[in-house]
């Protein structure tokens, strides 16, 4: 019964390419609630300057189970954020959980036993996180949580795309879906996780003055814009070959960023 | 041809070094600095130029989290290994991987062989990083002369990379693999904040990566912070790079 890490990759991966814009959270919800041995499956973004709350779900109860978080403030996915660490929820009604009252009152009203709770990083911050909702008791199993592990790396793409998004005078809402341009979402992930783009990151924040993730957001969309990866865009930055403006908007496609 | 001094030397260099490792370990310590200090010791050690040390993410994806030399150049060497080298077959098999002669195994992995020799490096070894039967990445030692460690030198370079992966993970919650993933992630974590950091100093200061490693060294030794701390305070902007390059007065390259 138990799926190998392979196939997971494979189809969570499946999950994300061949998704509609602005469905691959969506896609990776109902993916792993059928890879997972859960019942409901939430994305949230958590991450300051841009709107909070849950952006991806199997479906409407895990949606409206995940925004109880917002509601009361509380719950396994806010602390996920604040530690960077996964929380997990064998069981919400035992008499020993006693850390979010007014979540965990509201949840278990709708039938809910176990809550998971995995951060989604975009490079060193903590932008969201992966819920898992089970309607009995129990602890996630080493591969069903190895698996799960995976499925909140990949939304880290959707969350960049989110954060690209929201930022402040960068919207473009005729932007074709990034993430579901059919290229293989892990090797996206390999391209931006590297020491040179993390390198070029960092002068990018020294340069345009904006956080981390905002960072990483504007280096990928140049690297989309102009057709390269995103480790190409990193080694001309490091070169000081590129400039990018602090201005200029992520997806112009101009090239305006050269100097 | 080695002598009694040289022995009794080295003994006492490598009493010290653990000495040096235990007490840093029953302190509140930087997972960074730690490992860095311990890629240090290693090479000086084991008289090798270079050693880097590896660790795996939860997709079995091995990143560069400690070396000891941060030139780029030497960072690249490690992290070429993602795809093949003897980092990667160490790993992946949890055993020790030997090449006293790079130049005459090239073929076995074309890229990382050609990029290491023209690093100058004419040998490596690799020792796996095992907790619980369970490999959690491996560290590299770089030999500017082609020969085989001896049998005493690879057990020391793997009693070291125990101690590493003792430091990464605490031992009381190693069987928990949950536990132990969120630890890896979190010493990966500062890396890449220290990278991130890097490239940060390198623009406000006009410097090359390899010189801003040196500006944030000397600001966290010189005000008694951790590394990885003074990485963060500069990545998201609470610490000014400005404040960093006042205090080390711009090295000229």
């Amino acid at each position: 019964m138990t799926v190998s890490l392979e196939v997971m990759k494979e189809q969570l991966n499946a999950a994300v390419v061949g998704a509609a814009p602005g469905a691959a959270a969506n896609d990776l919800c109902l993916a792993s609630v059928e890879l997972f041995g859960v019942d409901g499956a939430a994305m949230s973004l958590v991450y300051d300057g841009h709107s909070r709350g849950t952006f991806g779900s199997s479906n409407e109860t895990s949606r409206r189970l995940d925004e109880y978080q917002f509601t009361f403030g509380e719950g396994p996915c806010l602390d996920a954020v604040a530690t960077h660490e996964a929380v997990m929820v064998p069981d919400l009604d035992s008499p020993h959980e006693r850390r979010w009252p007014g979540f965990a009152g509201a949840v278990l009203d709708e039938g809910v036993r176990g809550v998971f709770a995995l951060p989604i990083m975009v490079t060193s911050v903590c932008v969201g996180a992966l819920d898992l909702f089970r309607n009995t008791p129990g602890p996630l199993e080493k591969d069903q949580f190895a698996g799960a592990a995976l499925a909140a790396r990949l939304g880290s793409l959707s969350l960049l795309d989110l954060i690209a998004d929201s930022t402040a005078g960068l919207a473009d809402h005729d932007d074709p879906a990034r993430t579901a341009s059919g290229e293989d979402a892990w090797g996206l992930l390999a391209d931006m996780d590297r020491i040179e783009v993390y390198q070029a990151t960092g002068m990018l924040i020294s340069q345009l003055d904006v956080g981390p993730a905002e960072a990483l957001v504007r280096l990928r969309a140049h690297a989309i814009a102009t057709n390269q990866t995103a480790r190409q865009v990193a080694l001309a930055i490091l070169r000081r070959t590129l400039e990018l403006e602090r201005d200029e908007l992520p997806h112009d496609g101009t090239g305006k960023g050269h100097r | 041809m080695i002598t009694t001094d040289r022995a009794e030397k080295r003994e006492r260099d490598v009493l010290r070094a653990f000495v040096d490792l235990s007490t840093e370990l029953v302190d509140d310590y930087d997972v960074l600095e730690m490992l860095s200090k311990l890629t240090t010791n290693c090479a000086s050690l084991l008289d090798v130029a270079a050693v880097g040390l590896l660790l795996a993410d939860d997709r079995g994806v091995l990143h560069v989290a400690a070396a000891s030399s941060e030139r780029t150049q030497q960072l690249e060497l490690y992290q070429l290994q993602r795809d093949e080298g003897p980092c990667l077959d160490c790993f992946a098999a949890g055993k020790a991987v030997n090449v006293p002669d790079l130049a005459a195994e090239a073929e076995r992995w074309p890229k990382f062989s050609r990029a290491a020799l023209a690093a100058g490096f004419k040998s490596v070894h690799a020792v796996p990083m095992l907790l619980r039967g369970r490999a959690i990445g491996a560290m590299n030692l770089f030999g500017e002369s082609v020969g085989q460690l001896d049998d005493s030198d690879l057990e020391l370079a793997q009693a070291l990379a125990h101690v590493a992966c003792v430091a990464i993970v605490n031992e009381k919650s190693a069987a928990d693999h949950a536990t132990v993933n969120t630890q890896l992630q979190h010493a990966l974590t500062s890396r890449i904040v220290l990278e991130q950091a890097k490239g940060v100093i390198a623009h406000a200061g006009g410097l090359e990566i390899d010189d801003a490693f040196a500006v944030l060294r000397r600001y966290a030794r010189d005000h008694g912070r951790k590394l990885s701390s003074v990485a963060t305070d500069v990545v998201n902007r609470k610490l000014r790079a400005d404040a960093l390059l006042q205090h080390t007065s711009p090295s000229t390259p």
